[in-house]
This record gives structure tokens, C-alpha cells and sequence, in this order.
């Protein structure tokens, strides 16, 4: 009975096919949501470096710095990564003391906004990987998301004397 | 925090890998941190309190070494059943890229996953042409560290993503102020005596223990007195035969010493020389010898001169160079101001790999992780800075 075989092979091969596109579709769409994810949570470290620097700006260092760090909080979405750099850029002009309080804050946000830009910009590498697969783009997979956006900013990493400066 | 940690290699043998997950879970634990580490290891092994075993381990070749690895569908029931009941906060994988548990809990985790990378693999056909099983695995890591430069420059060149350089740790604690061997390291004077180390399996090419030989054996005869002081694993004869019968005495073998004895054997010398001519990428016996206070020669490898601060911290010669090896050695054993001097700046750098600052490092990728997987941001307290 030739034919049975047929019916069966079809639909073993059906079977099969459904199941890859179920897993690719599973797979697009955790890779972006994880990507939002990943956004918010930089986004949120941004935030909590531009409010350490601003406070430390009142304290100590004045005009230039509490610009650029109110600048960055407010910059609308456009504009907000060179308001970013800009801000870096500030914080590398002045002589931060790591054993003052203020200083060590914005020190340590600078160094956890690193580590979250990494992160994100890893995943969002990711999710861009998964939407641009042929198939994926055919079967307009995971379109209910925007396309993942990198955040395109400089290291924010603060060069601070004591620590590790040999492992760099 | 709950934290999961997975070592791919059986810690029923000694490697860089195994203590390196070792000390990290005992520096979280210091820092007040649940954690558990999964680990191929027979059942009946003596293994700390926080490790859970996961079977037995095969034999494997890989990157050049062979590792004892474990696989397959028993290995995968167990990481499962780990995860589960582990209920971690952050799921911590070395070595994800080799067959191993650390790649099966990568595959059956759902949380934040944080993976080291160890070796520098330079073999990148392999990678290239595994790209894309590779992906799905890649892709359900969140955050990545890699232990070194190199590590991390593979990183970017041939697996397409970024990580966090964070250096091997060293548990300075245990190494500074420990007592050496008894009658060691002994004498040293401008002309005569002195003891060299050397650590690892001389069997091995890449340690490069037949250029140290080579040193050895010229100096020895020019040099009364100075001895050579082996350690790792290997037969004593056929360490003995490379020696030429009238050396022999000169050399001892400790063979195979436990991981505290380690801290004893590295203080019993005058100089601990590292010959290798390739594959470390991060050269972890270097950190180990600085924290035990030895003088250090080191073949001038990229790991070994950003450990050893391009050369302030310890002495680099030519790699493979057995004859500017021999003219450093006795330099430095005819010099004890500037053996001092080296001494003294390792002990600066090396304070910089103590674990417990590298384990804040790793909690702040920790935090990294979960907040990208939840989005949600972790309050300061629990990572405070150093």
C-alpha cells in the first residue's frame, strides 16, 4: 500500500515543518522581548547615572557638569545618546575622589550603565540576528515589535586611579 | 542572592577551570550569598558542602588538553532536576561552548544566565562551522565575562558579541604567610645556590618545560647548589630521564600536590618560572606565585605581561628562549634587591585579583543579568561598591 506511506511521510514531514516555525516564532519573540527588556533596564541606569551626576554637580563641579546631566535626563529620544556621550565626556574632565560618597555613586552607576549597555547591546545583536533570517522575514514573524534599536553610545566606564588600573 | 553555579570538568581532577569556580563560590559564599555549584564528580568523591555532583565524567579531548567531561541524557536529567530545585536568582555557566553539563543547563535554563569564558580558542574553523547550533546557545545567554584579553577578543572576532572582562581571582589569603617545605627554599648567593619552581605537567608542550630544562641543565653546571622543583602530574622516571644522570639529585619531584600544598611548594622557591610558549589566556600560576611573594620569570606571552604589569611584576624573557631564560635566571638569583623590588610590585598587583573583589565584579554582572531578563532594576544595597 504505496500510498499510505505517502500519507504518512506527508505528514510526519507537515508535522515537522509546524514544528520548526512554532519554535522559530517561540524563539523571535523571546529574543525581542528580552531585548525590551533589556532597554528598560538601560534605560533605568541612565536615569540613575544622570540624577548621581547631577547631585554631585550641585555639590562640586558646578555649571557645566549639572547641564550636561539635566540635559541627559530630559533629552528626548533622538537625541539622547549624543546627550549621553556628552555627559561622559563631562564626567572624564573632573577629578572624581573615590572616597567621597557622591563621587563613589556616580563611579558605581557609571560602572553598572556599562555593564547594562554590554548586556543590551549583546541581546539586541541577538533579536536583530533572529528577525533578519529569511524565514523569518517571510513569514513576517515577530512583527507585533518594532525592530530592536541598539543604543549607540562611548564606553561609559570611568577610569578610577585605585582600582584595577592594572587590568586594563 | 541564589546563585547556580556550573562547572563543565570534574573536580576529581585539578584545573584552572575547577578552581576557579571553587574559590568564586567560596568568595560569594563570604560575601553572604546562597550558592550551589554542579559538577561532574563521582558520587562517593569528597567534594565541598556546596557542590552537587552530577554523575560520572568521560574523557574528552579538547582545545589541545584532555577534559572530563559529562553528557548525555542522565547528565541532562540531573542539570534539570538541579535547576528546579535550585529555584536560582542567576544561573552561572563556564565554558557553555563545550559539550558539557554547562551548555545542557544553559539549554534547560530559563532565568538569567550568566557565562564565563576561559580559553582563548583559536581554532575558529570549529566555531565557524558550528555557528549556528552555537546561535542557540549563545542566545539564551544574557551576560558573558570572559577571564582575560584574549578570551574576550575571541569573544568579539568569532562568536559575534561582546563581554565583560573580569580577571581570575586569586585567594591571596591563602597563599601569603604560609610556611614553605621544610628545608627549602635554602641558600642563595652571588654564584652558587638557589631553587627554581615549576608547576604543571611537564609532559605537555605548551608549558614549555623543555626550554626550562634547558636552562636548567646549562646553569646547573656553572652554578653549585642550584636545585629545580617539580610539581604536577607525570612519572617520576620519565620526568628523571630528561635529566642527565649527574643533575638528577639536583631536581625533586613533589608529583601531584593538593591545592593547599600549592601556596607550600610556590614559597619553597627562589624563582617560579612559567616557560610557556602558548594556549594560557590568562596565566592564573602567575597570580598564585605574586601572592605567595615569589619572584616570577615568565615567557613574555600577551597573558603573562598584562598580569605581571608589562614586566614591573615579574620578569619576562623571549618565549621559547632557553638561552635568555638561562642569562635571567641567574641574573635575578645573583640580585635579591631587585628580586625585592619585582616582589614588592606584586604585591600591588595582586591585590587587584583577590577574590573578594573579584566576586563584587561578578555580582555586578549578576545584577546586570537579571535586570535585563526582568527589567526591573536591583537596588544598590546587596552589590554595594568595594
Amino acid at each position: 500500500m504505496p500510498s499510505m506511506w505517502w500519507v504518512v511521510g506527508a505528514t510526519v514531514l507537515v508535522a515537522l515543518v509546524a514544528a520548526y516555525l512554532i519554535w522559530t516564532a517561540g524563539r523571535v519573540e523571546r529574543l525581542q522581548a528580552r531585548a525590551q527588556l533589556a532597554a528598560r533596564a538601560l534605560d533605568a541606569h541612565l536615569l540613575r547615572r544622570a540624577a548621581a551626576a547631577a547631585v554631585l554637580a550641585e555639590r562640586r563641579y558646578g555649571v557645566e557638569l549639572y547641564a550636561a546631566a539635566r540635559i541627559a535626563l530630559d533629552a528626548r529620544p533622538e537625541e539622547r545618546e549624543a546627550a549621553e556621550n556628552d555627559l561622559t565626556r563631562q564626567l572624564r574632565t573632573v577629578e572624581l575622589d573615590p572616597t567621597d560618597p557622591d563621587c563613589e555613586a556616580v563611579i558605581a552607576a557609571s560602572r553598572r550603565l556599562a555593564l547594562a549597555r554590554q548586556v543590551h547591546t549583546d541581546l539586541v545583536r541577538d533579536a536583530r540576528t533572529a528577525r533578519g533570517r529569511p524565514l523569518v522575514r517571510l513569514l513576517r514573524m515577530g512583527r507585533r515589535h518594532t525592530w530592536p534599536r541598539y543604543f549607540d553610545i562611548d564606553d561609559p566606564t570611568l577610569s578610577v586611579p585605585t582600582v584595577d588600573a592594572t587590568t586594563r | 542572592m541564589r546563585i547556580g553555579i556550573v562547572c563543565p570538568y570534574s573536580f576529581d581532577v585539578p584545573g584552572g577551570v575547577q578552581n576557579h569556580v571553587m574559590d568564586l563560590a567560596e568568595a560569594l559564599i563570604g560575601l553572604g550569598h546562597e550558592v550551589s555549584v554542579l559538577a561532574p564528580a563521582d558520587e562517593d568523591s569528597p567534594l565541598p558542602p556546596y557542590v552537587v555532583p552530577a554523575g560520572r565524567s568521560v574523557p574528552l579531548p579538547y582545545n589541545g588538553s584532555v577534559a572530563r567531561i559529562a553528557f548525555g541524557p542522565v547528565s541532562t536529567a540531573r542539570v534539570r532536576r538541579w535547576i528546579t530545585r535550585g529555584d536560582f536568582d542567576v544561573l552561572h555557566v563556564h565554558e557553555p561552548l563545550a559539550l558539557s553539563l554547562s551548555m545542557l543547563a544553559v539549554l534547560s535554563a530559563r532565568g538569567p544566565v550568566v557565562a564565563t569564558f576561559h580559553t582563548a580558542m583559536t581554532r575558529s574553523r570549529v566555531l565557524a562551522a558550528a555557528q549556528g547550533v552555537l546561535q542557540i546557545v549563545l542566545e539564551r545567554i544574557t551576560a558573558r565575562i570572559a577571564v582575560s584579553a584574549l578570551a574576550r577578543k575571541v569573544q568579539v572576532e568569532h562568536l559575534d558579541g561582546g563581554a565583560v572582562e573580569i580577571p581570575n581571582g586569586v585567594a591571596v589569603a591563602k597563599f601569603a604567610g604560609v610556611e614553605p617545605l621544610p628545608g627549602w627554599p635554602g641558600e642563595v648567593g652571588t654564584g652558587s645556590g638557589g631553587t627554581l619552581g615549576f608547576l604543571g605537567r611537564f609532559t605537555e608542550p605548551r608549558k614549555g618545560f623543555p626550554i626550562l630544562r634547558d636552562a636548567f641543565v646549562e646553569l646547573a653546571r656553572q652554578r653549585p647548589g642550584l636545585r629545580l622543583l617539580v610539581a604536577g602530574p607525570g612519572d617520576p622516571d620519565d620526568l628523571f630521564d630528561r635529566f642527565p644522570a649527574d643533575l638528577r639529585d639536583r631536581v625533586t619531584f613533589l608529583g601531584l600536590v593538593p591545592e593547599q600544598e600549592k601556596a607550600r611548594m610556590l614559597r619553597s622557591v627562589h624563582l617560579y618560572v612559567a616557560p610557556n610558549t602558548g594556549g594560557e589566556s590568562f596565566g592564573m600560576i602567575l597570580t598564585e606565585a605574586l601572592a605567595a611573594g615569589t619572584t616570577v620569570v615568565a615567557s613574555d606571552l600577551d597573558a603573562f605581561r598584562r598580569v605581571l604589569d608589562g614586566g614591573r611584576a615579574g620578569r619576562l624573557f623571549p618565549t621559547g628562549d632557553a638561552v635568555a631564560l638561562r642569562q635571567t635566571i641567574a641574573e635575578l638569583l645573583d640580585d635579591p634587591d631587585q628580586r625585592a623590588e619585582l616582589t614588592a610590585c606584586g604585591n600591588q598587583v595582586v591585590a587587584n585579583f583577590d577574590w573578594p573583589v573579584v566576586a563584587r565584579r561578578v555580582l555586578e554582572v549578576y545584577a546586570a543579568a537579571i535586570e535585563a531578563t526582568d527589567g526591573r532594576v536591583i537596588d544598590q544595597e546587596w552589590v554595594g561598591p568595594d
